[in-house]
């Protein structure tokens, strides 16, 4: 027998972890957001204490999140660049799960070796791949002119929405097939047996049993990727630096890069994550309801 | 006016200066102490006037304009004089790619020690680490609008010029004692440079620099929408608004100025789409950017190192604004109080101040002029180093006088509201 501390004790590696490498780090960035800026050097001044907490800055930066005012823009851009991104990366990544999982046989391993490969290299080493390729005597203009397609193709680095979304899309794909493929996999074969045994079409087998049942990696991909996207500064500046491409990242990096205002960008960190718990309590509802109706 | 009169009217800023530290907190002994320690209203008269009106920089120091110079509050003694150099690991902070290898391994050479350079991605960064002791380094390059604020938070040592005769042998006269740092008590310059217009002479058909208004491009470019671009910064950004409007007070606080230069930044989104980098430096001469600001340097690392092949150089073109009409300003060394080699240091100084070294630095990497006598845009031109049509990318002496617009400190108040409207021009919004 067991001593019945040494389950709780199992835990004690990831609690700390979480403390130390989250909570602790969170918890700096909502004392920044809530604290001072040092006069001369403009550091952030962290207040640790919540009692002196200073709420001003937070409240006015809310208020500029609201339609019409100094975030809304950004915001609504950055929102729909990522619906477009996570969207698309679904349809894609989708059929390429469901081969690797039910049709790959001899060659699954070496498909899944292939779609962690891009892990190998580097995000910016991969992003600086494609501003070469789309650049304007890049090869993707240089195709596009040999073959007839066009003749004057655009400036795709020149701040297109476009290229943005395909390079969030690129960027961030592999995340979103790789909890597919696990979900896939782990649907009961039988399951599927046993609805086409009993009269559905393959069509029907899909809608009705595999995709409900894969319900679970579609969200748990899509949340795998949406919160970095929110994150991202980096990818939109790379393939676009326009103002018109900008995302939330951007406007987060720009204050926490230099001036007077650091606060200001610890202050849109947090608005961003109360943001993406309510989308990440949505998963957590869905998961829980999912294991639920299993049961 | 009489001399009676002068000390009167200073004796009331004094009192000015002592009324604002007491509404701070500090009791009027300890305030007349303050002013005493720092030598402010001993040696400092611009000072106490700018600060009795309003204009405090970082700590109240005064904040210097090419027109209003100030003498920095000495933080400390300088080193003694004909002290040996010290040993061991050198170590110079600096910008990446803004110093050639090789005056570092000369200089380690000379002087038999190790040299590293530790590198900051911008100004802020650099002075955040400086002031957290995040790094131990002896020798830093400033630029002079963050001088205020790094002697206000007395993380420099005053310089010796003892060691560093260069200064005087081959600077510009004009940055002996410059507006930022009379008597040079911190400083030697390192590069000069101009904001100018960058372009591509083979893409852009209006002839700039012949323009009523050459800052007026942008807001004519709609055929170039996608290939334009303007520097990542808020003060040159907003900046090039405000030369667009005719406005040479770049150092402005007035909301209503800053106000109007952001709905005229927002206007480029819709008008040429710019791109907002500091890439301009390889994209002209790469066809990616065909109308970019620009600083001096950029024009020429284009033309000498990412030219390519088959593409003239010609195709790369520079338009300066007439003097007093555009931006200039210049960057500088300085020793950290934290500096262990501060004999090292000024040697340092002095060896980047040498003539050959400053022109190596300069035309075998950084494309950056430093601002020493010998070099002039005549004497490059004739010895092939730049291409004639680049010679607006080289200044004069004369280009850094008191009407030179340059950007300088402003108040915590000012900043915020730049970095703001910067903000919201860079969102897009």
């Amino acid at each position: 027998m067991y001593p019945r501390w040494l389950w709780k004790a199992l835990a004690f590696p990831g609690v700390l972890w979480l403390v130390l490498l989250f909570v602790l780090p969170f918890y700096a960035v909502i004392a920044v957001a809530f604290g001072t800026v040092d006069p001369i050097f403009q550091n952030p001044v962290p207040i640790w204490n919540p009692f002196n907490w200073n709420f001003d800055n937070t409240r006015e930066i809310l208020a500029q999140f609201l339609p019409g005012r100094r975030y809304w823009t950004v915001f609504v851009r950055t929102t729909t660049y990522i619906a477009f991104a996570v969207s698309i990366s679904l349809l894609i990544a989708y059929p390429v799960a469901y081969y690797i999982s039910r049709h790959a046989r001899r060659t699954k391993v070496l498909l899944l070796v292939l779609l962690v490969l891009p892990f190998w290299v580097s995000y910016l080493m991969r992003m600086l791949a494609w501003v070469g390729l789309l650049a304007p005597d890049g090869f993707i203009n240089s195709f596009l002119i040999w073959s007839g397609i066009d003749e004057s193709p655009p400036n795709w680095l020149g701040g297109h929405d476009g290229t943005v979304i395909y390079a969030l899309i690129y960027g961030y794909i592999p995340y979103m097939v790789l909890p597919l493929v696990a979900a896939l996999d782990r649907i009961d074969k039988s399951l599927i047996e046993a609805a086409r045994d009993l009269g559905m079409t393959a069509r029907q087998t899909f809608f009705r049993v595999t995709l409900p049942m894969s319900k679970m990696g579609i969200l748990g991909g899509c949340v795998i990727i949406t919160l970095p996207m929110f994150g991202d500064y980096y990818t939109p500046n790379l393939v676009s630096s326009s103002p018109s491409t900008s995302m939330l990242g951007n406007q987060i990096y720009l204050y926490f890069h230099g001036g007077p205002q650091p606060d200001v960008g610890a202050t849109l960190t947090v608005v961003l994550a109360i943001f993406l718990s309510i989308l990440m309590a949505y998963y957590l509802y869905s998961v829980a309801k999912a294991q639920k109706d299993l049961q | 006016m009489s001399e009676e009169n002068n000390d009167n009217g200073q004796n009331k800023t004094l009192d000015g200066v002592v009324d604002r530290l007491e509404k701070h907190g500090m009791s009027r002994r300890q305030a007349l102490k303050a002013i005493i320690a720092s030598g402010l209203g001993v040696t400092v008269s611009p000072l106490v006037s700018r600060v009795a009106w309003g204009a405090e920089g970082p700590g109240g120091l005064p904040l210097a304009r090419p027109g209003e110079p100030v003498t920095l509050p000495m933080n400390g003694s300088p080193i003694a004089d004909g002290l040996k150099p010290e040993s061991g690991t050198f170590t110079v902070f600096n910008y990446a790619d803004y110093l050639y290898k090789s005056i570092l391994d000369d200089f380690g050479a000379k002087y038999d020690v190790d040299v590293q350079l530790t590198t900051f991605a911008n100004m802020d960064q650099c002075v955040t680490k400086l002031a957290n002791n995040d790094v131990e380094v002896d020798v830093t390059e400033i630029t002079p609008d963050r001088l205020t604020q790094v002697t206000a938070g007395k993380l420099l040592q005053p310089i010796n010029h003892s060691y560093i005769p260069n200064l005087e042998k081959n600077v510009w006269p004009e940055l002996h004692s410059p507006f930022y740092d009379r008597e040079s008590r911190y400083t030697v310059p390192y590069a000069v440079y101009t904001t100018g217009i960058g372009y591509r002479g083979d893409k852009i058909s209006e002839d700039i620099p012949n323009m009523d208004n050459p800052w007026s491009i942008y807001w004519n470019a709609q055929e170039y929408a996608g290939y334009t671009g303007v520097l990542n910064s808020p003060r040159e950004s907003i900046g090039l608004a405000m030369l667009y409007r005719g406005k040479t007070n770049l150092n402005t606080e007035n909301p209503d100025d800053i106000d109007q230069a952001l709905e005229d930044l927002k206007a480029l989104v819709d008008i040429c789409n710019p791109q907002v980098n500091l890439t301009q430096y390889q994209t002209l001469a790469q066809g990616k950017s065909w109308l970019h600001q620009s600083w001096s340097g950029d024009p020429l690392m284009n033309v000498w190192w990412y030219l390519p092949e088959g593409q003239t150089a010609d195709s790369i073109q520079y338009w300066k604004a007439p003097r007093g009409m555009g931006p200039i300003q210049n960057d500088c060394w300085a020793v950290p109080q934290m500096s262990q080699k501060p004999v090292l240091a000024h040697l340092w100084m002095n060896h980047i101040l040498d003539s050959k070294n400053a022109l190596s630095n300069f035309v075998n990497f950084t494309g950056y002029q430093p601002p020493i006598n010998s070099v002039t845009p005549q004497k490059l031109i004739d010895d092939g180093t730049i291409p004639k049509h680049l010679s607006s990318c080289i200044s004069e002496p004369e280009d850094l006088g008191p009407d030179s617009l340059q950007y300088m400190t402003l108040t915590s108040e000012g900043q915020r509201m730049w970095q703001d409207a910067y903000a919201r021009f860079v969102s897009g919004a």
